[in-house]
């Protein structure tokens, strides 16, 4: 039963799934850790600039049940994608978090499971209901190595978030802004006395997490195909990643996307595919049980 | 008899007249989800509004509560009057299995443990299938039967939900003026200083967890005989969501808010119908601006427009605004 070949490539493509889990679950931290909420829209940000680039990428596309031909080439779309989704950010940070922002915890949920249907059913309207292939930046589909074939776009998706993460390290530790950043998420209060622009470092903070999710979402959609869905079970999983790494960790977050994308992806294959799905949730409520704080986390119950 | 109890008697018998008045099938059938819905709404109501735990989690009981009766009423052949409580009894049971372990987290881990749990519990919907019938779902529910009448029209039916809704606002409110309320009401406050006054806080979340499954249950059970056909899309992450949404739109800290929230949010996408697409995308829209607009819902709200005159509440109705949940939490 036990197939090397295929395991080692069971585990490739899993640890690409992994980095897109961990990628959103970046996305939820960093936002948890400024404001102290779960953005429940975080999957939302992974589906509609998936929408918006595909728009621009095929040739023609169907928007509003109009026949539109709007092809650009693919890195000026991924460039607007991100510049589009980065004024979005900002938006939602002012719509659905800066009026709520001294009511505690529950009414900031509720505001971004509301912008989270707006979202969906968003697209459902300008796009329709069927899915959209999304045509991936390669021509090659897979490559071959000693025997192994491994998915370009998988390979793809692994550089990137591993760039991606090497730039946030830098931000955060070397950069003025990233260190506002983290004294803004450790201390609102304390990191206000000191000058920082609190609510302009929270502003900065949303626009940096949606960005995330539109990379993830850019990175993953030549994978599946552009649903109004897509961003739902991707969210929970890396929902599941980052408290499986422990919450509010960031290397937590990364190993617990990467755990969960490569056993779910083995489990899947060995185990029962029918549950594949749950594999995610299965780990996550042992987690809970067994070591509620993760692997790197520091409390389990939040503050009295 | 006080005014507000007067009050409320000719409230409860109005209500039991609106099938004499409204003819459309298809808005009796939405009036008869409603009440069935806050029916679920009360239960979460009691973990989140009463004892400030937060459960995302509700739909995957209410879909317990509605297999459990779909199958015993099917395979089993038991008269649906057996079969709905016996669909509270799977739920009240399952809920305490997850409950416990559960409920040593709170907040957000509580929340998160509820979603891997719901969402495993619509997989099982799903892919249970000499159970379950799988995504195909269960049909042919037998009505219940009063004697030797079918209660199979929304018309009938609307007397059933209704007698169980106001069980449950009765059980409901019962349980928020007794010692047990009191003890969730601590809790929600400040779950430190409810310990220290000898309440053991993770039994009574567990109560209060098992209380929401058993509502949520109770409702399973009473739509799977309602509509007849069930399917694993009725139950998932999406519609735990939208029962959440409900309690924190109608006002979470009492049982008015919850059953106004449930009715209120039941009906808006019927009467967005018009907006044809559109509908859902504004309901989201309209989710935002009310949460942002009315801090404490709609019960909030309304007390605030209309203040009491004479008649002061009984209970001591102090307004719980979501914030202080979130403290204690």
């Amino acid at each position: 039963m036990f197939d090397l070949s295929a395991t080692l490539q069971l585990i490739v493509s899993g640890l690409a799934m992994g980095a897109i889990y961990a990628l959103v679950a970046l996305g939820f931290i960093l936002i948890y850790n400024a404001v102290g909420v779960v953005n429940f829209a975080q999957g939302d940000f992974v589906m509609f600039p998936s929408f918006i680039a595909v728009s621009f990428i095929l040739p023609s596309v169907i928007v509003f049940g109009a026949v539109m031909h709007w092809q650009l080439p693919i890195v000026a779309v991924y460039l607007l994608v991100l510049v589009l989704m980065a004024g979005f950010g900002l938006l939602f940070n002012r719509i659905a978090y800066y009026p709520l922002r001294d009511r505690g915890w529950l009414p900031v949920v509720i505001s971004t499971i509301g912008v989270s249907i707006f979202l969906r059913n968003l697209a459902q309207i300008v796009w329709g209901s069927q899915p959209i292939v999304f045509p991936g930046p390669f021509h090659v589909e897979t490559l071959t190595v000693g025997g192994l074939h491994f998915r370009t776009q998988d390979l793809l998706i692994l550089g990137v978030s591993g760039l991606l993460i090497a730039f946030q390290y830098v931000l955060f530790e070397r950069t003025t802004l990233g260190k506002q950043m983290r004294a803004t998420a450790q201390d609102r209060a304390t990191a206000q006395l000191l000058g920082i622009r609190v609510d302009r470092i929270v502003a900065i903070t949303f626009i940096y997490s949606v960005l995330l999710g539109t990379i993830a979402g850019l990175l993953v959609s030549p994978i599946f195909t552009v649903t109004k869905e897509m961003g739902g079970l991707i969210s929970l999983k890396a929902f599941a990643a980052s408290i499986v790494g422990g919450f509010g960790s960031i290397p937590g977050a990364i190993l617990g996307g990467l755990l969960i994308g490569v056993v779910e992806n083995l489990g899947g294959y060995y185990i029962s595919s029918d549950y594949k799905d749950a594999i995610a949730f299965v780990i996550l409520i042992g987690v809970l049980l067994l070591r509620p704080s993760g692997f790197f986390g520091e409390r389990v119950s939040e503050k009295a | 008899m006080n005014r507000r109890a007067a009050l409320v008697v000719v409230l409860a018998v109005a209500c039991a007249l609106v099938p004499f008045f409204v003819h459309s099938q298809y808005i009796l059938q939405v009036t008869d989800t409603a009440l069935i819905y806050a029916i679920v709404v009360i239960g979460l109501g009691i973990l989140l509004g009463f004892a400030g735990q937060m459960s995302l989690a509700q739909a995957a009981f209410f879909g317990i509560g509605a297999y459990s009766s779909a199958i015993a009423s099917t395979t089993l052949g038991l008269s649906p009057w057996i079969a709905i409580p016996f669909g509270v009894l799977v739920s009240v049971a399952i809920g305490a299995a997850v409950g416990y372990p559960c409920l040593r987290l709170s907040g957000h881990y509580l929340a998160l443990a509820t979603i891997g749990f719901g969402i495993i519990v619509q997989l099982v919907f799903i892919n249970a299938r000499s159970l379950t019938n799988g995504p195909d779902g269960i049909n042919s529910i037998p009505p219940p039967h009063l004697g030797s009448i079918a209660l199979d029209t929304y018309q009938s039916y609307f007397y059933v939900a209704y007698g169980a809704l106001l069980f449950s606002i009765y059980v409901a409110w019962r349980i928020k003026r007794s010692r047990i309320g009191r003890a969730f009401e601590a809790i929600r406050e400040n779950e430190i200083a409810a310990q220290a006054m000898g309440i053991n806080t993770t039994n009574y979340k567990v109560l209060a967890f098992v209380l929401a499954s058993g509502f949520g249950g109770l409702a399973g059970g009473l739509i799977a005989h309602m509509t007849r056909f069930i399917s694993p899309d009725s139950y998932s992450f999406d519609q735990s969501v939208i029962f959440l949404v409900m309690l924190v739109i109608g006002g979470s800290a009492t049982i008015a808010g919850a059953v106004t929230g449930a009715i209120l949010l039941t009906f808006l996408p019927e009467v967005l119908r018009p907006l044809k697409d559109s509908y859902i995308m504004v309901y989201g829209a309209a989710v935002v601006v009310m949460v942002i607009f009315m801090p404490e819902g709609i019960v909030g709200l309304v007390r605030r427009l209309i203040p009491s005159t004479e008649s002061t509440p009984p209970a001591p109705l102090r307004a719980t605004t979501p914030s202080s949940i979130a403290d204690s939490a």
